[in-house]
């Protein structure tokens, strides 16, 4: 069973939220990175979303547009971050990991030999923003002939409308449910009719609904909490972490508080 | 249903935000292309506001210097100073039938934003363009125009500050106000049904050319060649002669300080496929698959993809594309200032540098019609600084 279809299946059985984290790889640098995805993990965080820094992240608001180009400027990529996995792997870390990268990315490195070196060193997801439904076919053919491949995560907008049943039929893992339109890092901006669109994508979705996009403390997320099966942060979580000078003492604390506020207990 | 794809290039490389919303388009775009009435009104605003048809213009002096018949289509002589105004007024007219009330648009030279920021004040919408910083830094006069006509014109500052930054801002604003606001996207580039709606929409200028061509010379051109940045007014020029064998058809990239020092935008020279703004097609690209900043003295070629269409076109072997350097075009632009009278746009001067060079291999009898996509008053100050740095234009 991939680990993140694994970790999320315990969360459902113990009644609780999933929480998911953002962090655009190779900030403060590479080392330091791993550093902060192993906090997030030893805190209990669910799934890492590792960003990889693209030159155009159209998908993406300011903040991971900025945290995209300084990873680039210090010298980040795939390669790089591929590494960074297979050591923390080695050191025994199993907390599930996606990359949440742009297609060229993936194209550039070529599909068939980045889905075996996806396998090789652990990564168990992938969020490709670019990578609509339709164009998807390219990707997941690869992905089926490659033992032990990443699961392609399925996102879903409030302008997805009558495409929503489409495209989770056959999803995996768990659903990304965009909350707002447009891009990444609108704080709690909510598209006007969240509430009914989430519900419509639960009503359908027979794997976990997770919702991003503007979200930044739990509160945000308290009008919803009883449809979704956990929330995404990611611009405001590359805030802290910018602004604590990449504590993993902050990373490990944010992680905590947001996730025992998130499931009713005390933070 | 139109195929998505030209070959293996094209497609619609976007957020799912997007998806519905380009279906919406392709179905309005559909629709209008299908309705006489829709045509009837792009063709009376082409010719009652535009000015067209627009001449295709013997140039005798260039042609008894470089030894081959030279014809121009003068697309320099539209409104607003370029081919650009002829995709704007299709996309507006089919914006305003889809019932948008706000139109976006990216620019880098700034002649697509000032078509778009004419057909909004012209159609009563509103308007914003998005433009890198440093293209508001080198094109303050086309700056001044889109204010004066009413839009607003929005900086740019992330990535290069060039019009790849601007395309990628128009995108996200577009993802977020889709609703209620059209993009109006000026070269044949993006995600589909954009590349086939510009070509639409610009394919008057090859109509039209050969008609004319065929009343002056009672046969077909031999050379058909135009400048390629993102491809639109090669497309244009390009659509009505891709299925007349006989026609040699040229696209001019800019090589920049030339291809070999790697500051050029020649997408198709030494560019492998990849995907940006929403489709798949050759493009500049590092050793980490990040996007390469493009090099030209021209805004408007200043580019590092290429519209699919023109991609699958050269991979079919139909048309071939070649590169000139800065200085080659800007020769070319000085030689048909002084022989003909006509300050071409650095853009279309690339085309030109070529067309003197292929002449060559050419006899008295054959012809090349060429595009000459704009007017060169936009670059007057690159002009200008470009020759008093060279020291050869008094």
């Amino acid at each position: 069973m991939n680990r993140i279809e694994e970790r999320l299946q315990q969360v459902k059985e113990r009644g609780s939220k999933a929480f998911i984290t953002y962090m655009t790889a190779g900030l403060p640098d590479m080392a330091g990175s791993a550093a902060i995805l192993k906090a997030q993990a030893e805190a209990g965080i669910d799934v890492i979303e590792l960003g990889i820094p693209f030159s155009d992240p159209v998908a993406d608001g300011p903040v991971i547009q900025a945290a995209s180009y300084r990873a680039i400027q210090k010298g980040a990529n795939l390669k790089k971050i591929f590494e960074m996995v297979r050591q923390v792997r080695s050191e025994g870390c199993e907390v599930p990991i996606v990359f949440m990268m742009y297609f060229n990315t993936a194209m550039y490195y070529g599909l068939a030999a980045f889905a075996a070196k996806c396998a090789e060193v652990g990564v168990d997801g992938l969020i490709i923003p670019d990578l609509p439904y339709e164009e998807q076919p390219q990707m997941t053919k690869v992905l089926d002939e490659t033992p032990g491949a990443p699961i392609l995560i399925q996102l879903v907008t409030p302008a997805s409308g009558d495409r929503i049943p489409m495209i989770l039929e056959n999803a995996r893992g768990f659903v990304y449910c965009v909350s707002s339109m447009g891009v990444t890092g609108q704080e709690a901006d909510f598209h006007r009719n969240v509430v009914s669109y989430l519900e419509q994508v639960k009503a359908v979705s027979k794997i976990p609904v997770m919702m991003g996009f503007g979200i930044r403390t739990a509160a945000d997320v308290e009008p919803m909490k009883n449809t979704i099966d956990g929330c995404i942060v990611g611009s405001h979580f590359i805030r802290l972490m910018e602004e604590s000078n990449y504590s993993t003492d902050v990373a490990k604390d944010y992680v905590r508080t947001f996730k025992a506020q998130m499931n009713g207990e005390k933070g | 249903m139109s195929s998505k794809y030209y070959g293996e290039f094209g497609g619609q490389y976007v957020a799912e935000t997007l998806m519905n919303t380009l279906a919406e388009l392709e179905r309005a775009f559909e629709d209008a292309i299908r309705d006489p009435k829709f045509w009837e009104e792009y063709h009376y605003y082409l010719r009652e506001y535009v000015g067209r048809e627009t001449p295709l213009y013997y140039a005798k002096r260039l042609s008894e210097k470089y030894g081959t018949k030279i014809y121009l289509k003068r697309e320099d002589l539209n409104h607003t100073g370029a081919h650009k105004i002829n995709n704007v007024i299709g996309q507006i007219l089919l914006a305003r039938r889809m019932g948008k009330t706000k139109v976006i648009a990216e620019t880098g030279a700034g002649q697509h934003g000032v078509a778009t920021a004419t057909g909004a004040a012209l159609f009563d919408m509103e308007c914003k363009v998005y433009m890198g910083s440093e293209d508001i830094e080198r094109q303050h006069l086309n700056v001044m125009r889109m204010e004066m006509l009413g839009a607003k014109v929005v900086s740019v500052q992330s990535g290069s500050n060039t019009l790849k930054d601007a395309t990628n801002e128009a995108i996200r604003t577009w993802a977020k106000e889709a609703e209620d606001t059209f993009y109006v996207i000026g070269s044949a580039v993006g995600p589909h049904p954009y590349p086939r709606m510009v070509k639409e929409f610009q394919k008057c200028i090859s109509i039209e050319a050969k008609r004319q061509f065929m009343e002056k010379e009672g046969r077909l051109p031999d050379v058909v060649m135009a400048c390629v940045g993102g491809g639109s007014n090669s497309i244009g020029m390009f659509a009505d002669f891709i299925d007349e064998p006989g026609v040699e058809l040229i696209g001019v990239e800019a090589a920049g300080m030339g291809i070999e020092t790697g500051k050029h935008a020649s997408a198709m020279a030494l560019g492998r496929p990849g995907v940006l703004h929403g489709m798949r097609s050759y493009l500049l690209q590092d050793d980490d698959g990040n996007v390469q900043l493009a090099h030209s003295i021209s805004a408007g070629l200043d580019y590092p993809g290429v519209g699919p269409e023109h991609a699958y076109l050269r991979d079919s072997g139909r048309a071939q594309y070649v590169s000139v350097t800065d200085d080659e075009a800007m020769e070319a632009l000085a030689e048909l200032c002084r022989l003909e009278g006509i300050i071409p746009a650095i853009e279309s001067a690339h085309a030109l540098a070529y067309a003197f060079r292929k002449a060559k291999t050419m006899t008295k009898e054959q012809a090349i019609v060429l595009c000459l996509s704009g007017r060169g008053d936009k670059d007057a100050h690159t002009i200008e600084s470009y020759f008093s740095g060279k020291g050869y234009m008094n």
